[in-house]
């Protein structure tokens, strides 16, 4: 117990040096784009009225000013660092002065509803039927499966959203093709809010989980195959043990580490967002925030969003190492 | 067992998604639950704006707050004194809207007088007085951030209410476009309730949620993600400024955010959008193909809305390349603007030759006029003289779509005219190179070389997506296939730093807005004086991007300054200035920014139409686009 209370206080250290590292180099990242927030709202104020050059002048001093991008880089440094301690990462620049965390926790939950849903299915199905591939190898129906795998793997993701569009929003139209409840209805608990979101889900996450499902079959079925031919599967095979024990414990337990450390860091990356999901679909989420704060020169956002992916992914790993003793006796021993 | 725990926790992870959801869009909750939108009521417009970065945000006078504008805000909520359609308008392009009548300055433009319509009520029942105004000029003068400050504290020196419907203004300086402020020409200075933000402590931090409201609706529901907002029709509708237009037909509106142009198609195929803002050339023509009630502007190719915007090739005049004139002209001559059109458009362009949008009442204003002028216009190559206008190059476009587009394509040449413009300039390749060798140029192989010895080679900055894109892609074939190394750029910061801090040699965008509705130019002209010229190195402030002086435009623009704006010498100083343009070429001209905005008559007729009843702007995140309410008919169609 003494060497795991060790070993874990070791890897929190690492977890708080990769915070560190991770969120300020998203602060340099955010603070060298070259776009800057005063020049796109004085864009948008001026660029279709009658605004004198004086006046635009006036305005990008006064904005400057408020934004605080008059002051030293390293003193905003050091400013963020002071705020991100306590949770705070300053005003939206795109949304002055709403504060940049408010706007990330109205997008998060679209974002870790359907990606961490569709993500955990995709691993779960991908993973069940990659194993079950791979030890029973010839079974007709899981290389059926195998070949439409590997056939719809490298289409890109957006040539499929765009097919779910056309199919099911045109030619077929049944489902929501745009936003992420009916504008009829009213968010709250009531059966109408819940059955219109999760209508109005059915297309992105079907497409992100068609995308997604592909690479997770195939890697745990190249996982299993180099395990099936492994001495204590042989063993225990000629042991008499019983087949779904064998593959249950012996075969895809093994094979699930890696995919685990995986599904760790897919589900970490989910807070960058999903934008092509998000544009498609129109449906609401981090990604366009993302977007539209990059684009926006929004540096506030931009980092918050960066701090929740570097904390959630440092998080994860974390997390994973942790259970990774548990799992894997190998790992305790070292 | 195991079964119904996997289903359990598959159960909780669900709701506690949902659940995050529905706690997480605040301020929702107390909407009622259930509310339904007789579609035979409903107007369902196309937002082009990205879904709103600050949803909950109504307080459009504070800049850069996150707060969506063309949400239906300032075309259904917010008003102001003046409006300038870019179109015919209902009864002329000028609208008198809070103001009783047009403004009225004293001899030397140092006062204005305004005087306000009676029995006009803000939404919860107040009437708007001059206090209202008054208080809108003075809060943002004393409020510096917000979008109007700048303007007004530069312009203004006191302005106070002589009576309830009255507003006097006296200006710092002389300043004959001062109305402008308060003119909407896509937006303008909106005017504020003063009982409301009165009781404010920070004007910067209010939401204004719910806006109250001084157009003909009110704001019925919003999502707490930004992608749609619903307003309905105030029961007092007629005690709004818009009444005089008529009673606006849908009782509700809903302005829906749909970033991807294949999902808006679609979604007015299903009959599920009623008017939609833009989309590509390809996307309209499958439109029409698909919808049998849907059209744009124009009954049939181009279809397309030409907006007041010239898209163009800007020089920068601060790079010793583009100094000298015949460069310029040798430049513009080298390409084919048939090309242009097919490869930007798909040939649904509105070609112009000269440096004014041909839109709105500009045709009538300016391209007709000009067209004996520009028919004789003689350019001396350094060889020979030449008259490098051809006044076909709209018809001969025409004939070029005919055979794809078959009826689409008008045949009458004035019907042709407006829709794929007058004439431009031909491709001379010969004068072309006239021009260049009298300029010092030589050419070396197919590679034309500068008089210093070095290839005559640029970059063309250039959008990075769309038909602008397309049109820069092209005029950089056709300067290279001439023996110019041009390479075309995407560039995202185009307009954010690139064209502003003058690190560009060329550049497809424009420089050139104008009313649109109205020939007076001071919209972007005034901001070309050379009083505003930046250094080489430093910020050019909007609009003069090409940095280009002459003293004969400074006096063209110092004259405007003091000619009232109704005067019909603008007209005449609008001509000049094009006369110069043409001269110099500071810039190419190349056409119209034409939007493909459509709508659909399945459930409301009314639209305004470009051959019958060009009546007001289709594109609908113009403000000026909410009188287009008041004309539109249910076809009773559920």
């Amino acid at each position: 117990m003494y060497d795991y209370l060790i070993f874990a206080l070791k890897r929190f250290l690492q977890l708080l040096a990769v915070v560190f590292a991770g969120i300020s180099a998203a602060f340099l990242v955010s603070h060298l784009s070259p776009i800057s927030p005063v020049e796109t709202i004085i864009g948008r104020v001026a660029g279709q009225s009658t605004y004198s050059p004086g006046a635009i002048n006036s305005l990008r001093e006064t904005l400057t000013e408020i934004f605080g991008l008059n002051v030293p880089l390293h003193e905003q440094y050091f400013n963020f660092l002071g705020r991100f301690v306590v949770g705070d990462l300053g005003p939206s620049l795109i949304a002055f002065p709403t504060p940049a965390m408010q706007l990330v926790m109205l997008a998060l939950p679209w974002t870790v509803g359907l990606l961490t849903l569709s993500t955990i299915f995709t691993w779960l199905v991908g993973n069940i039927l990659g194993g079950l591939a791979g030890y029973y190898q010839n079974s007709r129906l899981l290389k059926a499966f195998g070949v439409v795998a590997i056939g719809v793997q490298p289409i890109p993701y957006y040539i499929v959203a765009f097919l779910m569009v056309i199919i099911f929003g045109f030619l077929w139209p049944v489902l929501p093709i745009s936003g992420g409840f009916a504008m009829n209805v009213r968010p709250s608990w009531s059966p109408e809010f819940v059955l219109s979101v999760l209508r109005h889900a059915i297309l992105p996450a079907t497409s992100l989980v068609i995308v997604g499902l592909g690479t997770w079959f195939l890697g745990m079925r190249a996982l299993v195959s180099n395990i099936v031919t492994e001495d204590y599967v042989t063993y225990a095979e000629l042991a008499g043990v019983k087949r779904d024990r064998i593959v249950g414990s012996y075969v895809i337990r093994n094979a699930l580490v890696p995919q685990l450390t995986a599904l760790a860091m897919a589900l970490g990356g989910i807070f960058s967002g999903t934008v092509i999901t998000e544009q498609v679909f129109a449906y609401p989420g981090l990604g366009s925030l993302l977007v539209r704060a990059v684009n926006g020169g929004d540096s506030a956002v931009v980092l918050a969003v960066s701090c929740i992916a570097v904390v959630a992914v440092a998080s994860a790993i974390f997390l994973i190492d942790m259970i990774h003793p548990l799992l894997d006796p190998r790992i305790k021993a070292e | 067992m195991r079964k119904l725990k996997a289903l359990l926790a598959s159960a909780v992870l669900a709701s506690m998604a949902v659940g995050g959801i529905a706690t997480g869009q605040e301020g929702e909750a107390a909407a009622p639950p259930i509310t339904e939108f007789p579609r035979e009521q409903t107007l369902i417009i196309n937002n082009p704006e990205q879904p709103a970065t600050n949803p909950p945000m109504f307080n459009m006078w504070v800049a850069g707050n996150g707060a969506a504008w063309s949400n239906g805000l300032h075309q259904l909520a917010l008003d102001t004194l003046w409006f300038i359609d870019p179109d015919a308008g209902l009864d002329g392009a000028l609208y008198n809207q809070l103001a009783a009548g047009p403004w009225e300055y004293n001899e030397d433009f140092t006062e204005m007088t305004v005087r306000l319509r009676e029995g006009i009520l803000w939404s919860d029942g107040e009437e708007f007085t001059a206090d209202d105004v008054v208080f809108t000029v003075e809060t943002q003068m004393a409020t510096p951030g917000m979008v109007w400050s700048a303007p007004f504290s530069e312009n203004v020196e006191s302005v106070e209410a002589v009576d309830d419907y009255t507003v006097h203004f006296t200006l710092k300086q002389p300043n004959s476009r001062f109305h402008a402020l308060f003119s909407v020409r896509w937006n303008a200075a909106w005017i504020m309730p003063e009982h409301i933000f009165s009781e404010v402590e920070d004007v910067t931090a209010f939401d204004f949620n719910p806006p109250v409201s001084l157009g003909p609706y009110t704001l019925h529901s919003f999502d707490p993600n930004g992608y749609w907002y619903i307003w309905e029709k105030r029961e007092d509708w007629d005690k709004t400024a818009i009444a005089q237009w008529g009673e606006p037909g849908p009782q509700y509106v809903i302005y829906r955010s749909i970033p991807s142009t294949d999902n808006r198609l679609i979604e007015m195929v299903n009959g599920n959008l009623d008017m939609i803002h833009d989309l590509t050339p390809e996307g309209m023509f499958s439109l029409v193909q698909q919808s049998e009630t849907s059209r744009g502007w124009f009954p049939g190719f181009p279809y397309a809305h030409p907006d007041p915007t010239l898209p163009m090739v800007i020089f920068n005049h601060q790079n010793e390349m583009f100094q000298d004139k015949r460069v310029r002209w040798a430049l513009a001559l080298m390409l084919d603007a048939r090309a242009i059109s097919m490869a930007s458009y798909r040939g649904a362009a509105t070609l112009s030759a000269i440096a004014i949008p041909p839109t709105g009442t500009h045709p009538r204003d300016y391209h007709g006029p000009l067209q004996d002028w520009l028919i004789d216009y003689e350019l001396d190559t350094g060889s020979r003289t030449i008259k490098p206008y051809d006044p076909t190059i709209g018809l001969q476009v025409a004939d070029m779509v005919r055979p794809q587009f078959g009826d689409e394509v008008p045949t009458d040449e004035e019907a042709i005219r407006t829709a794929f413009g007058y004439g431009w300039w031909k491709q001379d390749i010969e004068a072309a190179n006239e021009l260049l060798e009298a300029a010092g140029f030589t050419k070396q192989g197919n590679q034309w070389m500068t008089p210093d010895g070095q290839p005559f080679a640029f970059t063309l900055n250039t959008f990075t997506e769309g038909v602008i894109n397309r049109m820069g892609t092209i005029i950089a074939q056709q300067w290279s296939q001439q023996g110019i190394q041009v390479t075309a750029e995407a560039d995202p910061q185009i307009y954010a730093s690139s064209l502003p801090l003058g690190n560009y040699a060329a550049a497809t965008a424009w420089s050139i807005e104008t009313w649109g509705g109205d020939p007076d130019l001071s919209f972007f002209l005034d901001s070309w004086h050379s009083d505003y010229l930046a250094e080489p190195g430093e910020r050019q402030t909007a609009r003069n991007w090409q940095r280009w002086q002459d003293p004969r435009l400074d006096e063209i623009i110092e004259e405007v300054r003091q000619t009232e704006f109704t005067d019909p010498r603008n007209l005449e100083l609008g001509h000049e200035f094009v006369k110069l343009m043409v001269d110099e070429m500071p810039i190419i001209p190349v056409m119209s920014f034409n939007v493909f905005s459509a709508y659909d008559t399945r459930y409301w007729t009314g639209f305004p139409t470009a051959e019958e009843n060009p009546y007001a702007n289709i594109v609908t995140n113009w403000a000026n686009s909410k009188y287009i309410l008041t004309q539109l008919k249910p076809t009773q169609q559920q």
